[in-house]
């Protein structure tokens, strides 16, 4: 009777004993974590008129055509975002959900915080893409605001804007007119019946040479400045008194605007901690 | 000897005391985790759970201090669709959100109003309502402020500003809606048979709280969900539009035709509105001191009120925050040549020196039934969403 009601006891306390180490185990924060040798990688983008912070909705600017114009609010999607090793490898960060949107007046969609971890190492170069690519750009893959308001007509080929960039201008006769200078997907329509015979891709990768060595534990942090004025400046000079303010159905227009936009996107000072 | 000890140690079979132990060591576990709110009771109603339309999105507006159950919604219908939510029982003196908000007219008064001719709505005193009304149609996808001006938003520095619950507390005080006052109101409701119940089984205690009747009609008019209309079909594969609502799409959602989508929205945004805030072109000179300008100040947004839904637009007239439209013709005549240019229109407008998006009589047409395919009938007819067949006192 008496080893009986010792085993009891000591059964007792063994379980006291289990459920102690359980409360006191499941809310130490000092438990050694297994060490992270992987770094991290954050993109920010910095909104720039004649290489100065964007002063909005005054009329204070010219662009190299000479038209007066201002800027009232820019939005943007970036993905793909890809570093590329010394080696000839390539890190496809995020996969899937690397589409990042930008928006002038959401200051928290500024900072692109890469959700991968990159693996220790030389890379030459950060490349992704400006807008979506043809494959990921799919109706209805947004549906929550403000993403959802990127969308891109199904008439005009679906998806989403890659940018709309919103604003006014003033012609020679100092008439302000609105514009919408908005990326997408391009249409080719028939002179004749002027019914859409097909689509043309917009998106482009725009391209850094970087050298960064990344070792275990970094944070990265690149910061890209975003020069507004070169979409209407480089290689092509874009005149809103021949294109006009609108261009979603224009897509020579947009072509100038596709090849324009590989100067928009460069690269300031890395910072690493 | 003792490894064999151990072991049995470590085999045996738990008794119920054992599990009971172990149970309060896991209670204490718990504990120990989670802060301690102190909550004497655990009350627990039915949850409510909103389905998701097809292309809708998947956040809702739903405030973390009023999740939604089937005991509240309940609730909240019978109040909004009572008069004396007004704190009064005589019969000149009833005044509900229904009395205005019109079920068969996507919850706006409409142009046939009974009490309100042409649609512009006045409060029990007689003095009208500073702008027309707006219809309660999918609010829960409503992210970025109700009303015209978007006053009540979720992160209003200003606590008792930010969404549905507020505005019943404003509705019940304001001069011109029911001008009257919230203990009234609470008293009248606590003395209805019947309510204490429901209040009991929606939020636990029988005890009539205002904050509890603005919770019960937030969640009600939450349900308001409009997603069947014959685009909604159209958007599913189940039926087909006719040539002209086609034409009509196609010049809703070009940049070269009508271009109502930027603000209006279409398939990729089945709200049918952005939510957002915009000067389109009505006036020159602003003088309103509830034009979007007197919450967001910021100077371009002198005029500037919300774009609506177009769902179930046909029904919804008098049209703009002032009502100066009676019909959707004279809405799209506007827009296709009326425009008035001013520093603060928005450059979406990108039409404005041609006066508009100059339609052609057939393609104000195609527009025109293009929009009619939002209509929602089983919206309007919803008898969830209509007035109960009998209050609780009457049961």
């Amino acid at each position: 009777m008496a080893k009986n009601k010792q085993m009891k006891k000591l059964k007792s306390i063994t379980i006291l004993l289990i459920a102690g180490f359980l409360l006191a185990s499941s809310c130490n924060k000092d438990n050694p974590q297994p060490v992270d040798n992987t770094a991290r990688l954050t993109l920010s983008f910095y909104h720039l008129v004649d290489s100065l912070p964007i002063d909005f909705d005054t009329m204070k600017y010219v662009n190299a055509a000479g038209n007066p114009y201002l800027v009232s609010e820019i939005q943007y999607f970036i993905s793909d975002v890809t570093l590329h090793n010394t080696d000839g490898t390539y890190h496809l960060l995020d996969a899937w959900e690397d589409i990042h949107y930008v928006d002038t007046d959401l200051y928290e969609t500024f900072k692109y915080v890469l959700k991968d971890s990159i693996l220790p190492g030389t890379y030459d170069s950060l490349i992704f893409t400006f807008g979506i690519s043809e494959e990921k750009n799919q109706s209805l893959m947004f549906v929550n605001p403000p993403e959802s308001n990127m969308f891109w007509p199904e008439y005009l080929g679906g998806g989403y804007h890659y940018l709309k960039l919103n604003g006014k201008w003033k012609d020679t006769e100092d008439i302000i007119h609105p514009y919408n200078f908005h990326m997408g997907i391009g249409q080719i329509y028939d002179p004749e019946s002027d019914e859409i015979t097909g689509f043309v891709q917009n998106y482009f990768k725009v391209k850094f040479h970087y050298n960064l060595e990344i070792e275990p534990g970094d944070t990265i942090f690149i910061p890209i400045d975003v020069h507004v004025d070169q979409w209407f400046e480089n290689p092509h000079v874009f005149d809103f008194n021949v294109w006009g303010g609108d261009i979603m159905q224009k897509q020579d227009a947009m072509q100038v605007a596709k090849e324009n936009g590989h100067n928009v996107f460069q690269k300031s000072m890395i910072i690493g901690d | 000897m003792k490894m064999q000890h151990l072991k049995q140690i470590f085999t045996f079979r738990f008794s119920i005391k054992h599990g009971a132990l172990l149970l309060g060591f896991s209670m204490l576990f718990f504990n120990a985790c989670v802060d301690d709110n102190n909550i004497d009771e655990v009350f627990e109603a039915t949850p409510y759970q909103i389905e998701i339309p097809f292309g809708f999105p998947t956040k809702l507006n739903i405030p973390e201090n009023n999740p939604m159950t089937v005991e509240g919604v309940e609730l909240g219908r019978y109040l909004f669709y009572d008069g004396r939510l007004s704190g009064r029982n005589h019969p000149d003196s009833l005044m509900s959100c229904a009395t205005c908000h019109r079920q068969e007219r996507a919850f706006e008064a409409g142009v046939d109003h009974p009490d309100f001719p042409g649609g512009f709505p006045h409060g029990l005193t007689g003095l009208p309502t500073h702008h027309v009304m707006l219809p309660m149609i999918n609010l829960v996808w409503n992210h970025s402020g109700y009303g015209w001006n978007g006053f009540l938003y979720p992160n209003n520095p200003e606590e008792n500003l930010r969404n549905i619950e507020d505005f019943v507390r404003l509705t019940v005080m304001a001069k011109d809606e029911i001008d009257g006052d919230t203990l009234q109101t609470r008293e009248m409701i606590q003395s209805i048979p019947g309510y204490p119940e429901l209040f009991k089984k929606a939020f636990g205690s029988d005890k009539v709280t205002f904050v509890n009747i603005g919770k019960a009609i937030a969640q009600f008019v939450r349900t308001l969900i409009s997603a069947n209309s014959k685009f909604d079909k159209y958007m599913r594969g189940e039926v087909q539009l006719s040539q002209s609502e086609l034409n009509g799409y196609v010049l809703f959602t070009t940049e070269e035709g009508a271009d109502c989508f930027h603000c209006h929205g279409g398939f990729g945004n089945p709200l049918f509105t952005t939510h957002l805030f915009y000067n389109n072109g009505k006036d020159t000179e602003f003088t309103d001191p509830m034009d979007r300008f007197q919450i967001s100040k910021d100077p371009m947004d002198h005029g500037a009120y919300k774009a609506t839904t177009l769902r179930n637009i046909e029904v919804q007239g008098p049209y703009m925050h002032d009502g100066r439209f009676a019909t959707l013709e004279e809405v799209i005549d506007f827009y296709s040549h009326d425009l008035k240019d001013s520093p603060y229109i928005n450059p979406l407008m990108h039409h404005i020196n041609d006066g508009g998006i100059l339609l052609t009589p057939t393609e104000k047409e195609d527009l025109l039934n293009f929009i009619k395919t939002l209509r929602d009938d089983d919206f309007m007819t919803n008898p969830d969403f209509g007035k109960p067949g009998k209050f609780p006192d009457e049961k």
